[in-house]
């Protein structure tokens, strides 16, 4: 047994002691099962994987790590689509799926507790009966959990008017790398002292495990309104959104498919939208009566004004859900049309949507690799679908290429690798294409804060010569964390 | 020893001079002041500060410089009032860059020009720069509905003790690429970096507003008021109180905000719920009343509770309060005299049996000696340690924040 | 293949694990994982064990555990974006299982007790007598009482706990003439359970049918349609019981084979699958399967013709998972139901969520079967529900018992029963209005 061998079995008796023998895998064949999450290109079989059921276990498992120095990582239901909660291969994944318990749901301080492990979609049920409802809702809100949110500042199809996780969490309670139970952030607003919060939301499950969060909940909005809108191509739909947002309105949602991602979508569901659309989007408004009666006349309006050929009304829940069906199933309905492809995720200024939408598709051309395009248009978050088939010799690599050609296009015009997957280990290699080496050395003094030791999700979001080679950049001296032993260069 | 620092400030920025008088940081006056011009002028600077082991604030127009505590020493004033440009604003994306040291009320005077804006608002608020009401976390009436400086900065320029220039965030609304870091800075009273530049998300300028206001004189109708507000679904913009004194009657102010076509109902609507819940007039008007987003004189206290604490609150909190009731977050002005500690202790204690805090913003140096200023602060050790991080000689604004920080 | 869990007799296929894109959105519709909230004991874990299986793992203890532990309730296949065909992949690992894994001796008795016994009518009819015997004999509440039942081991009280009050069983006529106009030939599946301890839904089932013009055959010496063997990777007695069935009602040259049990015709439907390999039963089987219907099913695409008499209740709808999810049926019960003038139908809270019956998966696994039985009967309770209506004699039985254990009996019926009581204008479950013919009534 080599070393760390050895510290993996002494760890496994310890954890078993905390979590019962239940609550730790060590075999081989049950580790397996926790190899990758979401996104299955990237395999590491855990070391250990334990399941704890309080914040009182998770601390003691984390200080076990700790006081071993064995790097742990934090997961929930394994969904995310950057490599986020990718285990390490000498290290303890803890998996919080058994800490799903709501706490309490308070709709007068509006707001609900729940454990990390409980699911986006669940929040909302809970909280539904008194009118209220968690805002977030990424496309895997029936199987996401709140702590895998946190970790990603999950959005979803509503941020556009409601804002990301962040904007929807008062408080968390975290066990910090070196196994410390604080709060960060609380029941109210403006907390004194650093928003310690608003760094932990979005960090990647690299400054700590959430065990409880406090979450905000919404008014349920007095009307909600919906429309499919068929356009010729996505010149005439990416007017009629700029023309919608020029005008002053917020949708709750704008999102858009083009002609490839309906045919999946098609094909998977019959979601029966317009025949021969080169482009659809959805539009959606909510809020109280009065507003959204005079705002959805308006964008009506400026879709027929955009060259709309056919606009659908949804007249009830049931028709709103059909016409959602279609977008909300387009990722895996490529499946269909492709048998193998990449999501991309990456942001650009509203504006540019048209000339990058071109781009792309110059790329796609010159390439022979098929692009279907699905997304969130009211923000600009891209998400391109790459197809290729992993059997013919060549095209897996052509597809990765043009992925990343993709990501380059959306720095060049100002915006962001990526706008609601995370980083993770995917994308980590295209960090300093983003953000300056002086950017990601000021992003790693925070992690440092959280975690001196370096073992909290080791690997993710930031570079690492071994995942990217050689990084770009010059570089002076020798870096000091590398120089204490904390960090390989980064 | 003098002539020798301002020399060596001078290679690093143009403008660089003696100290007058006024130069001062709530009380502690400082000896040269800078006003670099841009973000590569202030990274020199600090550079130079760094050499010379100065001790440095920040400044744009000095607003809110008095909260939080004095500094615990001051060598230099970093004066942001020349990096005053809009930078860019692209209306179609929603987003405007500008510079630490514009005014916030020039900001907003450049983007109602293309019927948009900053939702941070509050006479306060627009009376300082960009980089102060980050440093100050600073909100007013609006922060209902859009929040506060966290959830509307989208990227920022800042430069460390050291002089290093590190951005994060973007220009773009949806990103989460990296550590959203905008969020360590606002309210961090400049004891983390110099603020150089931010990037904003915008929302449009509503058609037509109104304001519905109800005076009660008993508090807890006022706070039933306030609770069937929040429980509806007319979705207001702002939700505030206004209270002059204990005992005094309570205004319950709401802003509704939309086009023109509704805006009347919906005004009504809200007027009916208020007048039904605290069972008294109420006025609509298309104009503010007066104490509308005005800031509190010295000293005051910031004070934060959950929303079913509010009664608890107007019924017993001293002094005078205003602010988001919507929110949980008040402003309350407390007495200029010896009272000013037991009537901090005793707001505290009414904010603490629901969750929140009261923090004494801003008040006479010699008032706050010897005062809690900031009341209990949760997760200190990771407070401290990140400023360790970033500033390792405690040298920017040093002793203005939390736990000495 | 020689390496790895699975020979290369129809292993889990490639192709379809690769379908699986790990998203994870079959994890909230599976029971085991609301259960136990593990990797291994949900869709994906399973699919990804198939595939480690697949690569060379070994067929361990561990991992047969993990397949054992699935319900093969199927409520992943919905859920699942990307079309996995999980059911194909269960299937063929069980049977895979079943040939390569030796069992525990007591595991291996226990299984041949049950596979002697269920799948065989006449032996299940024979047990009748003693049963009755037990439940008015007093044995039964006394067992109860002096707390003796608590010492048997954990299967037999699951059985013990299981068994409805039975009821007088009639022999149903061979054939049943349509009333009104005859609009089609159809062929009953009478089933084991449902026709040794439910006879009155099979009673009903027919009385309904003839209402609705269908002519009914009901053959003699029908065996076991072989659900329980082919749900617990049994293929090759599943086989024979299939080609059996075939064979039975092709001789009775009917246009529908109609079940009134989901599980059995869930499987029935499977046939094609299973005999795929038989060239001379492929295509009957094929046949056989394009007539098969479940009662709900049938009755929806004929549509009413019989009036129906109001009854003022108001009932919860269960959805078997062989109904919901393996076939499909989801609407057409509740339609039926909606029909019903004075019937009020409320939805169960987590509907999707199996009860833990899954044929023999109670007497199998009477732990997780308990727990669900029980979530299932406290989300029922919230509805406020006097009566409950399902589609398979094994959730009946198992909800039954988990609302009798919490101390809140209901009363727990088919659908056909209560459309009969409909169409005849009688009150719902009174045994004792059940006419001593099968089509007396309306004449």
């Amino acid at each position: 047994m080599t070393y760390r061998g050895a510290k993996l079995a002494v760890l496994a008796a310890e954890l078993s002691a905390v979590v019962g023998p239940d609550g730790v895998i060590a075999d081989r064949q049950r580790l397996r099962t926790y190899e990758c999450d979401g996104l299955a290109q990237y395999r590491v079989v855990p070391g250990l994987v334990v399941l704890p059921e309080s914040a009182e276990q998770v601390v003691a498992v984390v200080r076990a790590c700790a006081a071993l120095g064995v790097a742990f990582v934090a997961r929930g239901s394994g969904t995310g689509l950057s490599g986020g909660a990718l285990p390490h291969a000498e290290g303890v994944l803890i998996v919080t799926s058994r800490m799903r318990r709501i706490l309490e749901v308070d709709p007068a301080n509006e707001r609900a507790i729940v454990e990390p492990g409980v699911i986006n979609l669940d929040v909302t049920k809970a909280a539904e009966p008194y009118g209220w409802y968690f805002a977030p809702d990424p496309s895997s809100q029936q199987v996401c959990s709140v702590g895998g949110n946190v970790a990603e500042n999950s959005g979803g199809a509503h941020c556009l008017k409601y804002g990301f996780t962040t904007h929807h969490v008062l408080g968390v309670e975290v066990v910090t790398p070196e196994g410390e139970l604080v709060w960060l952030g609380g029941t109210t607003r403006d907390v004194a002292g650093y928003d310690l919060l608003g760094a932990f939301i979005g960090s990647e499950g690299t400054l700590g495990i959430a065990t409880k969060i406090v979450v905000r909940l919404m008014r349920t909005p007095e009307s909600v309104r919906c429309l499919l809108a068929a356009f010729p191509g996505v010149d005439e739909a990416g007017a009629a959104v700029s023309a919608i947002i020029a005008d002053g309105v917020t949708p709750a949602a704008i999102e858009m498919m083009d002609a490839l991602a309906i045919e999946a979508a098609e094909a998977a569901v019959a979601c029966g939208y317009p025949e021969g659309a080169g482009a659809v989007l959805i539009v959606e408004l909510d809020g109280p009566a009065a507003e959204v009666e005079h705002t959805f006349a308006a964008v009506r309006q400026h879709c027929t004004a955009a060259g709309a050929f056919e606009i659908r009304v949804a007249r009830d829940a049931d028709e709103r859900a059909r016409f959602w069906k279609g977008r909300k199933s387009a990722f895996a309905a490529v499946g269909r049309i492709s048998p193998d492809y990449i999501v991309q995720d990456g942001v650009i200024p509203r504006t540019v949507l048209p000339d990058v939408l071109r781009r792309i598709t110059e790329l796609s051309a010159g390439t022979g690799v098929r692009v279907a395009n699905v997304f969130h248009a009211g923000d600009g978050n891209l998400h391109p679908l790459v197809l290729f088939d992993e059997a013919k010799p060549g095209e897996a690599q052509a597809a990765e290429q043009l992925s990343g050609a993709i990501l380059d296009l959306c720095i060049s015009y100002g915006g962001s690798i990526t706008g609601e997957h995370g980083v993770g280990i995917d994308k980590a290699c295209h960090m300093p294409r983003m953000f300056t080496t002086d950017d990601l050395d000021v992003m790693q003094r925070l992690r440092r804060a959280f975690d001196p030791a370096g073992i909290c999700n080791p690997g993710k979001v930031f570079p690492t010569p071994r995942l990217c080679g050689e990084v770009p950049g010059k570089r002076k001296g020798v870096h000091p964390l590398q120089a204490a032993g904390l960090a390989e260069q980064f | 020893m003098a002539t020798s620092t301002l020399g060596g400030l001078r290679l690093a920025c143009a403008d660089v001079a003696e100290a007058t008088a006024s130069d001062t940081v709530d009380g502690v006056a400082a000896r040269w002041v800078a006003w670099p011009r841009s973000t590569e002028e202030v990274s020199a600077v600090l550079r130079a500060a760094a050499g010379l082991g100065l001790r440095v604030v920040a400044r744009g127009t000095g607003t809110r410089l008095a909260w939080g505590l004095p500094p615990k020493g001051l060598d230099l004033i970093v004066d942001l009032s020349r990096m005053d440009a809009v930078l860019a604003h692209t209306a179609g994306d929603l987003v405007v860059s500008v510079q630490a040291g514009v005014r916030m009320v020039d900001v907003q005077d450049a983007l109602a020009a293309h019927r948009q804006r900053l939702a941070l608002d509050g006479a306060d608020t627009l009376g300082g720069t960009v980089g102060g009401t980050i440093a100050t976390a600073a909100s007013g009436p609006l922060r209902y509905r859009y929040g506060s400086v966290r959830d509307l900065l989208i990227g920022i320029t800042v430069v460390l003790a050291d002089g290093t220039i590190a951005h994060a965030g973007g220009t773009v609304v949806k990103n989460v690429a990296g550590y959203d870091l905008c969020k360590i800075y606002a309210g961090s009273l400049g004891t983390l970096g110099v603020i150089t530049e931010a990037v904003w998300r915008l929302h449009p300028l509503p058609e037509s507003r109104r304001w519905i206001t109800a005076t009660t004189p008993d508090p807890s109708g006022a706070a039933v008021a306030i609770a069937a507000v929040r429980a509806s679904q007319h979705d207001p913009t702002a939700l505030e109180i206004q209270r002059a004194a204990p005992g005094d009657a309570v205004t319950v102010g709401v802003a509704v905000e939309g086009v023109t076509g509704g805006i009347d109902a919906r005004a009504q609507a809200v007027a009916d719920l208020l007048g039904a819940a605290a069972g008294v007039a109420v006025a609509v008007a298309e104009h503010p009343p007066g104490w509308w987003g005005q800031p509190l004189p010295a000293p005051q206290a910031t004070v934060t509770c959950e929303p079913t604490g509010l009664a608890d609150l107007l019924t017993n909190g001293p002094g005078s309060l205003c602010g988001s009731a919507g929110a949980g977050v008040l402003a309350c002005g407390l007495h200029d005299d010896d009272r000013l500690g037991t009537d901090l202790a005793r707001l505290r204690d009414i904010a603490q049996r629901h969750g929140g805090n009261a923090v004494l913003r801003s008040a006479a140096p010699h008032r706050k000696a010897g005062l809690d200023v900031w009341g209990p602060v949760r997760a200190l050790t990771l407070m401290r340690r990140l400023k360790d991080q970033f500033d390792p000689d405690h040298r920017l604004a040093p002793g203005r924040f939390v736990g000495g920080i | 293949m020689t390496a790895g869990a699975f020979d290369d007799h129809h292993p889990p296929a490639a192709e379809l694990i690769k379908d699986c894109v790990h998203c994870g959105f079959c994890l909230p519709s599976c029971p085991t994982y609301l259960l136990w909230g593990e990797e291994m004991d949900s869709p994906r874990g399973r699919i990804q064990l198939m595939k480690a299986g697949l690569e060379g793992e070994p067929l361990s203890e561990s991992m047969v555990g993990h397949f054992d532990a699935c319900l093969g309730c199927m409520a992943c296949v919905p859920a699942c974006p990307s079309g996995v065909q999980y059911g194909t992949l269960i299937a063929d690992t069980r049977a895979q299982v079943e040939r390569r894994y030796e069992r525990s001796l007591s595991q291996r008795l226990l299984r041949g007790a049950i596979f002697w016994l269920f799948p065989y009518p006449r032996r299940l009819r024979a047990l009748r007598g003693p049963l009755a015997l037990y439940q008015r004999s007093g044995l039964s509440r006394w067992l109860r009482r002096t707390k003796l039942l608590d010492r048997l081991p954990a299967t037999l009280q699951v059985m013990e706990s299981l068994i409805p009050t039975l009821t007088r069983r009639q022999q149903l006529p061979q054939w049943v003439p349509a009333q009104r106009q005859r609009r089609a030939v159809v062929g009953m599946l009478t089933g084991c359970v449902q026709d040794a301890l439910f006879p009155d839904v099979n009673a009903a089932t027919a009385r309904v049918l003839a209402a609705e013009g269908c002519a009914v055959v009901i053959p003699r010496g029908q065996g076991c349609c072989g659900a329980l063997s082919q749900h617990s990777g049994r293929e090759d007695e599943a086989i024979t019981f299939a080609r059996a069935l075939i064979d039975c009602f092709d001789a009775a040259g009917v246009d529908y084979i109609v079940v009134n049990a989901a599980g059995c015709g869930s499987a029935m439907k499977e046939y094609a699958h299973l005999l795929r390999d038989d060239s001379h039963y492929a295509p009957r089987a094929r046949a056989f399967v394009e007539r098969t219907r479940d009662i709900s099913e049938l009755l929806a695409e004929l549509g009413p013709i019989a009036p129906r008499h109001p009854l003022n209740i108001t009932i919860a709808y269960h959805d078997a998972c062989h109904l919901a999810h393996a076939q499909q049926i989801r609407s057409q019960p509740r339609q039926l139901l909606h029909a019903i003038p004075g019937l009020t139908l409320t939805e169960i809270p987590e509907a999707h969520l199996c009860c833990g019956s899954a044929g023999i998966y109670n007497l199998l696994h009477p732990k997780p079967a308990t727990e669900l039985g029980d979530r299932k009967a406290r989300n029922l309770l919230t509805t406020g529900a006097s009566v409950l209506v399902t589609g398979n004699p094994g959730c009946s039985m198992q909800i039954a018992a988990s609302a009798r254990r919490l101390g809140h009996p209901l009363t727990v019926t088919h659908l056909a029963s209560v459309l009969d009581a409909s169409i005849r204008g009688v009150p719902l479950c009174d045994p004792s209005s059940a006419p001593t013919t099968p089509a007396h009534q309306n004449r």
